[in-house]
């Protein structure tokens, strides 16, 4: 039996200003998240990228092969394709831009000076990228949908909302990742580059990395499954090829481990981030 | 100005000369792309051949479902398209050796299998895509005591002429390279025998036997087209001989010939020949047949047959 004497704790009154701040937090947080989603809306990355997905998808869903008119699978596979690559390009250049803009325009000072935090700043940088890729996404899958949907005559809604979130949230880590690098690298450019490059090549390369490690000999056998259990795994979320040949849905609790494990790995990537920007001179 | 333009008239002078002497030998050089009328082919060249691999492989990946190896997986089984066949000849043993993704490494490859086609199904299995449903994976009865919620009768109703999806990427893989006859006869095989579209393949062969004149395996399927559709014998018989005899033009000295074809078009000139009674030229086949035959006793009960036929008199 514990005989020993347990110290007293000293009654804690609750702090009312505590959710006042954490309101305040977030007002700012969501403040700086509008001010990206509206860059987006002004900016014509989107709407370039949107026309010629529809331009390129209406032009192969319009050629008619052996006068059979129900082949849709094809067309399906290219307007994802698009539409990945579209959503990948905006979500990185989108990401990349925001704080060396506001560097290289001086609006970074002003905008701390006010009772903003840097974690406020980024974090609200990261929300608005984030639901800005999403409301892009969101177009892109609208019109995939309506154009399956008219080849098809089928409405897998359910099959589409998982793909999409799923393609949601892989955008949430590639958002995080290039914020992370947009204070790591020199330039926009640069980042753009490197963090383009690794995500294709994650996709690419990330699920058969464990094949490769078991081909090699100690002790880069270690070494490279390491790497592969370090990395975000984005392959994970490109369902299309489930959607292109009708498989059925993914199993409601995979799909959340899922988005959980990129809710993870974007945490990492953003604090990460705000340590890096916490102990960087911003001038 | 007279001494500085003197240069350029030299310059332009020798240009001329030039081009006058080179643009003959240009349009007659072997190299050359400008008699092609093919706009891929002029941007591509021979590299567009490289293509037309991928995109017929990409064709085999659409009759798996999106099922198929990578470079980094084992691609036993896998090494000939099953885009060409009706179904794998093996039947499920052949198809349990095909499970290239095997059982899973780690905990991460066993969670990324929700995420992309991890069994092995062919385009136009009835089904919903779970291990209970898929007729190519499991046993056909398990297909009706399946637990998800959906109508099979539909299912199947709707997979029929699933295969239509493979068509796209064989007209590419034929654009980009014509000199490939297997896809012809692929593309053909499925129009006619899963879309009932025989016109539509016939076509699509003829294209075939223009870029590959006197292909015996094209020639062949035109001949079933005519023997099964057309019930035009004549027209038959006179394209599988012709199909013969360019196999044996072809084929015949090939260390490792393409047997198979072979066999085919002896048996079905045999067959057809029986039907038209001529029983002599229907023995010359199968003898020639059973010369290289895997089951000679199968081909000897025939030619036994056929040859009981020809002692007795006809029926009136």
């Amino acid at each position: 039996m514990n005989t020993a004497a347990t110290p007293v704790q000293p009654l804690k009154l609750p702090d009312l200003a505590a959710p006042a701040a954490l309101g305040g937090s977030w007002n700012n947080i969501l403040a700086i998240a509008g001010v990206v989603i509206k860059e987006l809306c002004r900016r014509k990355d989107f709407y370039v990228l949107f026309v010629l997905t529809a331009l390129i998808t209406l032009a192969m869903g319009s050629v008619s092969f052996f006068s059979e008119d129900k082949i849709v699978r094809y067309v399906k596979e290219l307007c994802l394709f698009l539409i990945w690559i579209a959503s990948l390009v905006i979500a990185i250049t989108t990401a990349a831009r925001q704080i060396p803009v506001e560097r290289e325009n001086r609006t970074l000072f002003p905008l701390l000076a006010k009772p903003v935090t840097r974690n406020q700043l980024l974090l609200g940088k990261f929300l608005g990228c984030w639901l800005a890729v999403g409301l892009s996404l969101l177009a892109f899958y609208v019109f995939f949908g309506v154009i399956a949907g008219t080849k098809e005559h089928e409405w897998p809604v359910l099959n589409y909302f998982q793909a999409a979130t799923l393609h949601w949230f892989m955008l949430g880590v590639v958002c995080a990742m290039t914020l992370l690098g947009s204070l790591v690298f020199a330039a926009p450019s640069s980042n753009n580059t490197i963090t383009f490059a690794v995500s294709v090549g994650i996709l690419l390369v990330g699920r058969h990395l464990n094949k490769i490690a078991l081909k090699l000999e100690e002790p880069t056998q270690t070494v490279v499954y390491a790497i592969y259990f370090a990395l975000p795994h984005l392959e994970l979320f490109d369902v299309r090829d489930l959607i292109v040949h009708n498989w059925g849905l993914i199993r409601w609790d995979i799909w959340a481990a899922a988005l959980a494990y990129a809710a993870v790995y974007a945490a990492l990537f953003l604090g990460l981030a705000c340590l890096r920007f916490r102990h960087r001179a911003l001038n | 100005m007279t001494t500085s333009a003197l240069p350029l008239v030299l310059l332009g002078v020798t240009a001329f000369s030039l081009a006058t002497t080179l643009e003959p030998w240009f349009q007659s050089w072997a190299g050359s792309r400008t008699g092609s009328g093919s706009l891929i082919q002029v941007a591509l060249g021979d590299g567009r051949k490289l293509f037309a691999r991928h995109l017929y492989l990409k064709a085999d990946a659409y009759f798996h479902n999106g099922y198929y190896p990578t470079i980094y997986d084992s691609k036993e089984g896998f090494e000939k398209a099953h885009v060409s066949e009706d179904r794998h000849q093996d039947g499920e043993h052949g198809e349990e050796t095909e499970d290239f993704l095997g059982q899973p490494k780690d905990w991460l490859d066993r969670f990324s299998r929700h995420f992309f086609p991890a069994r092995h199904t062919h385009l136009g299995d009835s089904g919903c895509g779970h291990s209970c449903c898929q007729r190519a994976k499991e046993n056909h009865e398990e297909h009706h005591n399946c637990e998800h919620e959906h109508d099979h009768d539909s299912d199947e109703k709707s997979a029929a002429g699933l295969e239509r999806e493979v068509l796209p990427w064989l007209r590419f893989s034929t654009a980009l390279d014509p000199e490939q006859p297997e896809m012809y006869v692929v593309g053909a095989f499925h129009l006619r025998r899963s879309l009932n579209k025989p016109k539509e393949a016939e076509q699509f062969l003829r294209e075939g036997l223009q870029a590959n004149p006197g292909h015996p395996e094209i020639l062949f399927a035109l001949g079933r087209i005519q023997n099964e559709v057309h019930q035009d014998i004549g027209r038959a018989r006179n394209l599988w001989e012709l199909a013969l005899r360019n196999w044996k033009k072809a084929e015949a000295a090939k260390t490792e010939p393409d047997v198979l074809l072979h066999a085919q078009l002896l048996s079905n000139l045999a067959k057809l020949e029986e039907t038209q009674r001529n029983y002599a030229r229907a023995l010359e086949y199968l003898a020639e047949l059973k010369g290289f035959s895997p089951h000679p006793e199968v081909l000897q009960g025939w030619i036994d047959d056929l040859k009981k036929q020809v002692a007795s008199p006809p029926t009136p």
